[in-house]
């Protein structure tokens, strides 16, 4: 009997290290991925959809008169307003755009809004005591645009029991300061469908 | 007979001329439009075969025809894309951008995802993003 009830728990013994060698496998794993591959974990705003609407929209504007004039027009960036019921990081966008059209070195950029209190902030420093008085950067001589970049990001869902649809539409827009005449406009559509099963 | 001579060296000459300029619009070391290096194309097959690239899982979209023109300093693009087979395909493309001395003259670009139907063609398009850019490679990779 004894001998018995042994030889059943001599015949688990495999049984229980090959459990332990399955969980040991299932254990996370982390590894480098490509930055620039197609990202189609789920549906929402995600990084392929960030940077083919860049990449689209400075190529664009690239070829804008305004640009191509090569007089290194002065911009500012302005909101893309988020229309879209998800949360997206507008400024990711504009940012990526910003980065590569001033590597392009066809376009001069202002500083904007979101940067405007910080920028004060180091003038104002630099007249303090503490600065030589030669050196230290003069009040009333930053560069204004000439032109303001502003967009909106839109999108429309549609979602059935096994089957959801997600349309995105990017416009982004180069306006002219000086006399609000629109100089350049662009659009970018994204269209992803999951379906489940 | 030096007269003679002289008549067949002009006459090959003339034929030589003439053939030289049957492209006359072209310039030299370009072909429809899009730069061609060191290499030689006198096709639009050639040209093809020059320019795109397949990576990673190949595709049997195939490109058929490619155009190139100056937009500004930049380099403009369009490229026709064929799918003659009876199913829905995917891939993914991208443009990879080559300097006067062979080198990347931009970072790698991201892979743009494309649906082509069936017995479909499709005509896709870039502007380089710099003008260092003065070549480049079209790549492609199947999404099945």
């Amino acid at each position: 009997m004894i001998d018995s009830n042994r030889t059943r728990r001599l015949a688990l013994l495999p049984l229980l290290a090959a459990v332990a060698l399955a969980a040991g496998c299932a254990q996370e794993q982390t590894r480098y991925g490509d930055a620039r591959g197609i990202e189609t974990v789920t549906n929402q705003f995600g990084s392929t959809d960030l940077q083919m609407i860049a990449e689209s929209m400075t190529r664009s504007m690239l070829q804008a008169p305004v640009i191509i004039s090569g007089n290194l027009p002065i911009v500012t960036v302005q909101e893309v307003r988020n229309k879209t019921s998800e949360y997206i990081d507008t400024r990711a966008i504009t940012d990526t755009i910003r980065a590569e059209l001033q590597k392009g070195g066809k376009v001069r950029f202002a500083v904007d809004q979101a940067a405007m209190k910080q920028q004060i902030e180091e003038v104002q420093r630099q007249q303090g005591e503490f600065f030589d008085k030669e050196q230290a950067t003069e009040k009333g001589k930053m560069v204004g645009a000439q032109y303001r970049m502003e967009g909106n990001i839109t999108s429309i869902v549609k979602q059935v029991k096994d089957v959801k649809d997600v349309y995105y539409k990017f416009n982004l827009q180069l306006w002219n300061i000086r006399n609000g005449l629109l100089e350049w406009s662009d659009e970018k559509e994204i269209r992803k469908t999951t379906t489940k099963g | 007979m030096n007269r003679t001579g002289t008549i067949v060296a002009l006459l090959a000459a003339a034929l030589a001329a003439g053939c030289a300029t049957k492209k006359g619009f072209e310039k030299p070391g370009f072909a429809y439009g899009c730069p061609l290096g060191d290499a030689k194309a006198s096709s639009m097959d050639d040209l093809v075969r020059l320019k795109v690239v397949s990576e990673g899982k190949r595709t049997t979209i195939l490109a058929t025809e490619m155009r190139c023109t100056m937009t500004g300093d930049l380099l403009r693009i369009d490229a026709n894309l064929n799918n003659d087979s009876s199913r829905v395909k995917r891939i993914a493309y991208k443009f990879r951008w080559i300097d006067r001395e062979g080198m990347r003259a931009w970072e790698e670009e991201v892979w743009k995802p494309l649906l082509m139907y069936e017995s479909s063609n499709l005509t896709i398009n870039a502007v380089s993003p710099t003008n260092k850019a003065v070549d480049f490679r079209l790549l492609l990779m199947s999404q099945e």
